[in-house]
């Protein structure tokens, strides 16, 4: 096993909802090494979102600590959280992915600016590695769901960010462009060594994991293969 | 009137010289109701030292030669003009209603620092603005006056930095000049005027030019002019030189050219001797030998003055040599008559019956910086 | 340029009917408050330059105190050593046929040319175009005027045409430039005293004094002595008040404007907050996202902001003109013309553009700065919780509306403080909107219901469901409207409160010379009295005097006329107020007595032409003749203290019971039309008056005619961005079954529902509004009491605004539903 990139000291995390009483993550440990592929399952409301959100530092955990690369994300600060954004993560939404006033590409390339760069060259090949090449100038409400979604997964990947967290990644595709799309994702990872984790609620998804996790009630669990787990 | 032209004549200043030249005369005839200079004048004073309505021009002319208590000169001229423009105010009851327009030019001469400087206002008669008294010599435009008094004169003027204040007491009893007081202006009848003068005014008072910080007392000769006619010039005249002189041994001499377009002198030029003994003479032009002997060019007008004249009357033993104590002297009236002219005070040297004498006086050369044939 | 500003940058691009409106709003709130300063600014400096036009080299004036100066005492000015120059001057208007009033200058040109430059101007003009008979006209001849060419211009006047006036005909004699654009007729004095019927007399001299204090310590006793800066300072102060209000008005608009940016700034947050947490998730930092949010306001504010100043300019050149009138009318002759064009204009609007942008959009900036990304991830773009926030804004208005109620009470120090007080009432009346919909959505949604069906029950929920947005547009428009019905409320009652002034103190049946500047001779008053029939005539005489350094007036009537026929209206006490003003004492109207803070039994002192003199004040009346107050006495006083015999214009009176009342109101008119004497009957008289309160309002009808412009596009605005944004649901109604003419009844729904809300809360916050406006307002700016009169036009016509507003508003949307709706269909993200 390589270095812990992603370190989870007793997470909890308190529910926002007006509704809802209590937890959404219960002391939550968790220790995910460079470049290993994680698959995370659960019921919807099980919280899985919310456990991506705290690790990218969108969000601040009630109990706990998080961290990443081996920086205490409560002592890096509103700043420092940033740059972790920009420069070490890549991240896939449930919804809302892309800016709908800008292109395709242009959503691509925003990724690079923040984090530094701005060569057209990566983000035209990073469209075109998804399968997207001519649809650069196409606004997001000109792409169907599923073309959305992969000029988001484009634009994580572009800046080679060390960790990327997708949040059903092919969650609108049908089966046959999920799996391209899984396909891709998997291999870019393991060819850049990224650390991948995947909120899912495909079955395939197992097979390209290096470990699959179970969120229920708060709670996580190893599991060791995909069976028994029902979306 | 080329003059008129180079300078910026205020409107209203143009009113009042246009007025001055709409009113032509044919010759020989009274003028729209102005009575005319035509025969000797039954005189009677102190009546006569009053204004003459019925004549459209009339002026009250005073200057003099001033010593200070430091042996200072000075000369000043103070003279009152009062110019008909109608005979009736249109609306008599109303002071405002126009007849006369006074008019008075206030200059005084520095000569230990070289200085000239004049003042000029003029005002209608209106609610007791300016005004000639009819009686006696009650003389004022606005705050200027001159008045008459158990036979003195006090002369007042004061303005923006300028003022005089003078007591003036006749040292000879007045001259009639010319005939019996009509002084021929030119061949024509009608071209006269009467006039008369106190040749000799013992003078003391106070005087203060814009330099000095408060009035200096001063005392020395005047010399007093009235004249009043009706428009005396004709076209082809184009000004005239005066002389009023007092010499050292008491006698006083007056003598004028009027000088015509084409250069020669108008043959009704003339002059008058006083006496110490106070009877009078008059000159002829035949009598008078008049050399100028410098000219001075003024740099404001262009105008080139004579500046320096000897002065012969053989028939009175009369030789003199006068010069301006100051060059400039000139005033540029743009405001009251639109006119330019030189008047300064002059003094000299020569030899009177004789004997050697010192001369002091006055001189006014007019129409070098512009005709005034026609106007005056 | 950096993505995240595009990105933001973009959403101008693509909603541009949403731009262009929100862009025309800020436009117009910016031209107002340009054009309102640019208009009065302009008065000043025509103002400033009339008056140095006028007064050229001249240091001081001196006059009596009241009425006219004899001629005479030129004289002994002309002697006083300090008196360099000095000119006396008759100063009067002309009344041309066309009623146009035209300043006519008399004066001496001997001795006003060392005086004024206008004057000694004059010649250069002459000089080359004499013609010597004109010229030896304007001496001799009576009648005979310069005359300026703006007005030879206008009048078709050249040399020898002959023009005719109230008092007379006149002769033009000569045409003169004049730079300072104030009309200018120039008269010989002699002729002005038998033209204006003023033997003997002039109404001042202008001087040059060398020495001020040696000149005043002589002459200061009896006269009216005042430098050129004291009379700019006089001038300027007849205006204050009126200026105060025309800034006033010109801030509300701008207000207004402010409003609305708010109103497009929260609207345009909601849809960012989506894009900030993606951009926040993506890395990008709360500064560059809320800079990029800035710099999509600020642009909209420059754009807004210069169109708003070149609009402004442009207004300014139609507001110059009324405001011009107006000054005319009501205090002093002026004729503003429109300032040059200037860079400044444009700068200004920008940066007021700029200004009422950032004002406008912090609160929307703040929001954006709070936005948690985790929210937005997890699809809540609608904010939660949004009645409590409204519950919790509307206590914030409370805090404004006790802040205002403090303010009200202090304005007695400063009338700006008055002025604070009203806009932080405004502020916080708006703050209630959200928590005002709350309250009438359950009723609304019934009357909907009802009205439109479903459409329209689904139409008013939506307003409650997108409270953020909608309480912002009401707000906005109630405000607009609150101010409509109030200045129509204030406008209307402060009519009526004159009329009722009218009928207690100018109750004659005839009015002889009530205009200005035609005197009545006095014997015709006497002719008048003589007169079988007539009751009583009440002899008039005003004349401006300078009172404890400010401007006030003296009015000299007859006690006893007015004791019997006139019922003024008393502060305290009735009729029995007169028996001291018919033994040598005073009365004052409410505005002197609040403005010198002089009450009933206090004694003044004035100067008289016999130097200070005592005045005891007897009692304090109701009066709206002038705001900075006037000092009332009987003739017999007048004269003793001023010995200015000058009678402005009669009252004529005749008991009620007799029976030749029109045969002796017949008679006076004959013979004073026999005098070239201008006469009007009561009912004429009081619509003068009136006609002239009317158009003084113009300015203000114009000032609401704006702001409802402005609100107007905020309306606008927002139902656009509703139906923007929520094309999605559209999707989903169409799904659902609901025809186009449904879903076009929604939209008109939700325009009307928010255009009632808006209208209902307006009639109760423009009334107050209204009581502020006069009894603080009014009372602060003007010092005098206006009474509160409820008339319905002010709300009826608002509601009419509001109908018609929220119908316009909605007509884009509403084509564009029409067009887009048959194919819309459920999207996915």
């Amino acid at each position: 096993m390589g270095p812990a990139i992603i370190r989870t000291y007793g997470l909890w995390k308190e529910y926002e909802d007006e509704g809802h009483g209590g937890m959404a993550l219960r002391g939550i440990d968790l220790e995910i090494t460079k470049g290993q592929i994680i698959a995370l399952f659960g019921k919807s409301g099980s919280g899985k979102t919310t456990l991506l959100n705290l690790i990218a530092g969108l969000d601040a955990p009630t109990k706990g600590r998080i961290e990443i690369d081996g920086e205490d994300l409560a002592v890096l600060g509103e700043g420092g959280r940033t740059l972790l954004r920009r420069k070490k993560l890549g991240f896939v939404f449930q919804f809302f992915n892309l800016l709908p006033t800008l292109t395709a590409l242009e959503n691509i390339l925003l990724s690079l600016e923040l984090a530094g760069a701005s060569d057209r060259r990566p983000a035209l090949e990073a469209l075109a590695l998804v399968g997207l090449s001519g649809k650069e100038g196409r606004f997001p409400h000109e792409l169907s769901g599923g073309e959305q979604q992969r000029v988001a997964i484009a634009r994580a990947l572009v800046k080679s960010p060390p960790i990327i967290l997708a949040d059903e990644p092919t969650g609108n595709l049908d089966s046959v462009t999920g799996t391209q799309v899984l396909d891709l994702l998997v291999r870019r990872c393991r060819e850049a060594g990224a650390t991948l984790m995947m909120v899912s609620h495909a079955l395939n998804t197992c097979e390209y994991a290096d470990r699959v996790l179970r969120m229920s009630d708060g709670r996580i669990f190893e599991e060791s293969s995909c069976e028994g787990l029902a979306p | 009137m080329r003059t008129l032209h180079d300078l910026s004549t205020p409107f209203f200043a143009l009113v009042i010289l246009t007025l001055l030249c709409t009113v032509s005369i044919p010759l020989g005839l009274s003028a729209q109701g102005w009575e005319m200079a035509l025969a000797p004048r039954q005189w009677s004073f102190p009546r006569d030292h009053g204004s003459h309505g019925e004549y459209r021009t009339e002026w009250w002319y005073f200057t003099g030669n001033l010593t200070d208590n430091e042996g200072k000169r000075y000369g000043y001229q103070l003279t009152f003009f009062r110019y008909g423009l109608a005979a009736q105010a249109k609306i008599p009851a109303n002071p405002w209603s126009v007849r006369d327009i006074h008019l008075a030019h206030f200059a005084i001469t520095d000569a230990s620092n070289g200085t000239f400087h004049f003042r000029d206002r003029a005002s209608r008669k209106g609610p007791g603005l300016a005004g000639a008294g009819n009686d006696a010599m009650d003389v004022h435009v606005l705050n200027w006056s001159a008045v008459m008094k158990d036979g003195k004169i006090d002369l007042k003027a004061a303005h923006d930095g300028m003022e005089l204040s003078l007591s003036l007491v006749p040292a000879k009893p007045l001259v009639l000049h010319g005939r019996q007081g009509l002084s021929r202006k030119g061949p024509e009848p009608g071209q006269a005027s009467y006039y008369y003068s106190f040749t000799d005014l013992r003078t003391r008072g106070t005087l203060k030019t814009p330099d000095m910080k408060s009035p200096v007392a001063v005392r020395g000769i005047s010399w007093f002019d009235q004249e009043f006619g009706s428009n005396q010039l004709s076209p082809g005249q184009e000004g005239w030189d005066w002389f009023a002189l007092h010499l050292g041994d008491g006698r006083d001499l007056m003598v004028y050219y009027l000088r015509k377009k084409d250069g020669t002198i108008e043959k009704e030029s003339s002059g008058t001797l006083a006496e110490p003994d106070g009877t009078s003479r008059h000159l002829t032009l035949s009598d008078m030998e008049t050399t100028v002997l410098v000219h001075w060019k003024s740099t404001r007008t262009a105008g080139r003055y004579p500046a320096g004249w000897r002065i012969r009357i053989p028939t009175a033993g009369i030789d003199v040599t006068i010069r301006p104590l100051v060059a400039d002297q000139e005033l540029v009236n743009t405001v009251s008559t639109g006119i330019t002219y030189w008047e300064g005070a002059v003094d000299g040297k020569g030899t009177s019956k004789g004997k050697a004498v010192t001369v002091e006086g006055y001189v006014e050369l007019t129409g070098y910086a512009g005709t005034l044939g026609g106007v005056f | 340029m950096n993505g995240v500003i595009r990105s933001f940058l973009r959403y101008l691009v693509r909603r541009k009917s949403l731009s262009v409106l929100q862009l025309l709003g800020i436009a117009f709130g910016v031209a107002a408050a340009v054009g309102m300063t640019l208009a009065s600014r302009s008065a000043l400096q025509s103002l400033g330059s009339a008056v140095d036009f006028l007064r050229g080299g001249t240091t001081h004036t001196i006059a009596r105190p009241a009425g006219p100066m004899e001629e005479g005492l030129l004289a002994k000015v002309m002697e006083d050593p300090a008196v360099k120059y000095f000119a006396p001057v008759i100063d009067r208007k002309v009344r041309l046929e066309g009623g146009e009033q035209v300043r006519m200058l008399g004066v001496d040109p001997f001795l006003d040319k060392d005086v004024r430059t206008l004057t000694a101007r004059i010649a250069s003009s002459a000089r080359n175009n004499a013609k010597e008979e004109a010229f030896s006209s304007f001496l001799f001849d009576p009648g005979a005027v310069l005359v300026d060419e703006n007005v030879a211009r206008r009048l078709n006047l050249s040399p020898g045409s002959t023009f005719k006036t109230i008092q007379g005909p006149l002769r033009v004699v000569h045409v003169f430039p004049n730079p300072s654009g104030e009309p200018l007729l120039i008269i010989d004095i002699g002729h002005a005293q038998e033209f204006f019927r003023m033997r003997g007399y002039v109404d001042r001299a202008d001087l040059v004094v060398t020495d001020e204090d040696a000149f005043r310590g002589r002459w200061a006793t009896g006269f009216t002595i005042e430098s050129n800066t004291q009379k700019a300072q006089t001038l300027s102060a007849l205006l204050g008040a009126f200026r105060l209000n025309l800034q006033a008005l010109s801030l509300f608009a701008l207000f207004v404007g402010v409003f609305l940016i708010y109103n497009t700034a929260m609207f345009a947050v909601v849809s960012r907050r989506r894009d900030a947490g993606i951009l926040l998730a993506m890395g990008a930092s709360r500064g560059q996202v809320t800079a990029a949010f800035l710099v999509e306001v600020l642009l909209l504010g420059v754009a807004g902001g210069a169109l708003g100043g070149v609009l402004g300019y442009l207004l300014s050149g139609f507001l110059v003109k009324i405001v011009g009138n107006t000054i005319s009318t009501l205090y002093f002759f002026l004729k503003p013309s429109v300032l040059p064009w200037s860079f400044w204009n444009l700068a200004g609007g920008v940066f007021l553009g700029c200004a009422a942008s950032i004002v406008g959009c912090l609160p929307s900036l703040l929001e954006l700065r709070r936005v948690q990304p985790v929210e937005v991830l997890r699809g809540r773009i609608a904010s939660r919780g949004a009645s409590r926030r409204m519950k919790t804004i509307a206590l914030s208005g409370l805090v404004c509306l006790a802040a205002a109620l403090t303010l009200f009470g202090l304005s007695f120090l400063n009338v700006y403080i008055g002025f604070a007080g009203a806009f932080a009432f405004l502020l916080g009346a708006s703050l209630f909107a959200g928590f005002v919909i709350i309250l009438l959505v359950p009723v609304m949604k019934r009357l909907f219901s009802g009205a439109m069906g479903l459409a329209g029950k689904i139409a008013i929920g939506n307003i409650r469901e997108n409270l953020g947005r909608t309480s912002v547009a009401v707000a906005a428009f109630m405000i607009t409207l609150s101010m409509s019905i109030g200045l129509g409320s204030m406008i209307d009652s402060f009519r009526q409160s004159l009329v009722w002034w009218m009928n207690s103190q100018l109750r004659g049946e005839l009015y002889i010379s009530t205009k200005a500047d035609v005197n009545v001779p006095e014997e015709f008053y006497e002719e008048l009295k003589r007169l079988p029939g007539i009751g009583g005539i009440d002899v008039f005489r005003n004349v401006p005097i300078t009172f404890r350094g400010k401007p006030a007036s003296i009015t000299s009537i007859d006690a006893s006329v007015l004791q019997r026929y006139d019922r003024f209206g008393w502060l305290e006490g009735g009729d029995e107020n007169w028996e001291p003003v018919k033994q040598g004492g005073a009365i004052v109207s409410e505005s002197f007595s609040r403005r010198f803070n002089v009450k009933r039994g206090d004694r003044i002192t004035i100067e008289t032409a016999r130097g200070p003199a005592d005045l005891s004040i007897g009692a304090v009346f109701y009066d709206y003749a002038s705001e900075h107050g006037v000092i009332m006495m009987d003739r017999s006083t007048y004269l003793k203290l001023f010995g200015d015999r000058t009678i402005n214009s009669l009252g004529i009176f005749i008991d009620e019971g007799n029976p030749d009342r029109a045969k002796i109101i017949d008679q006076v008119k004959l013979r004073a039309r026999s005098l070239g004497l201008p006469f009007a009957t009561r009912e004429e008289f009081h619509k003068r008056i009136l006609d002239i309160f009317d158009s003084t309002f113009a300015v203000t009808r114009s000032m609401r005619v704006l702001a409802i412009i402005v609100a107007f596009f905020g309306i606008a605005g927002a139902l656009m961005t509703l139906f923007v944004e929520r094309q999605k649901e559209f999707g989903i109604y169409r799904a659902l079954g609901f025809s186009t003419g449904d879903v076009a009844r929604m939209t008109i729904a939700e325009s009307l529902g928010l255009g009632l809300v808006s209208f209902l809360m307006s009639t109760v916050v423009g009334t107050v509004f209204a009581v502020i406006l006069i009894k603080v307002i009014n009372l602060q700016s003007f010092n005098w009491t206006i009474f509160y009169h409820f008339t319905a036009r002010p709300y009826l016509v608002t509601a009419l605004t509001t109908l018609t507003a929220s119908l316009a508003a909605c007509a884009y949307p509403l084509w564009s539903v029409i067009r887009k709706y048959p194919v819309m269909q459920i999207r996915e993200e």
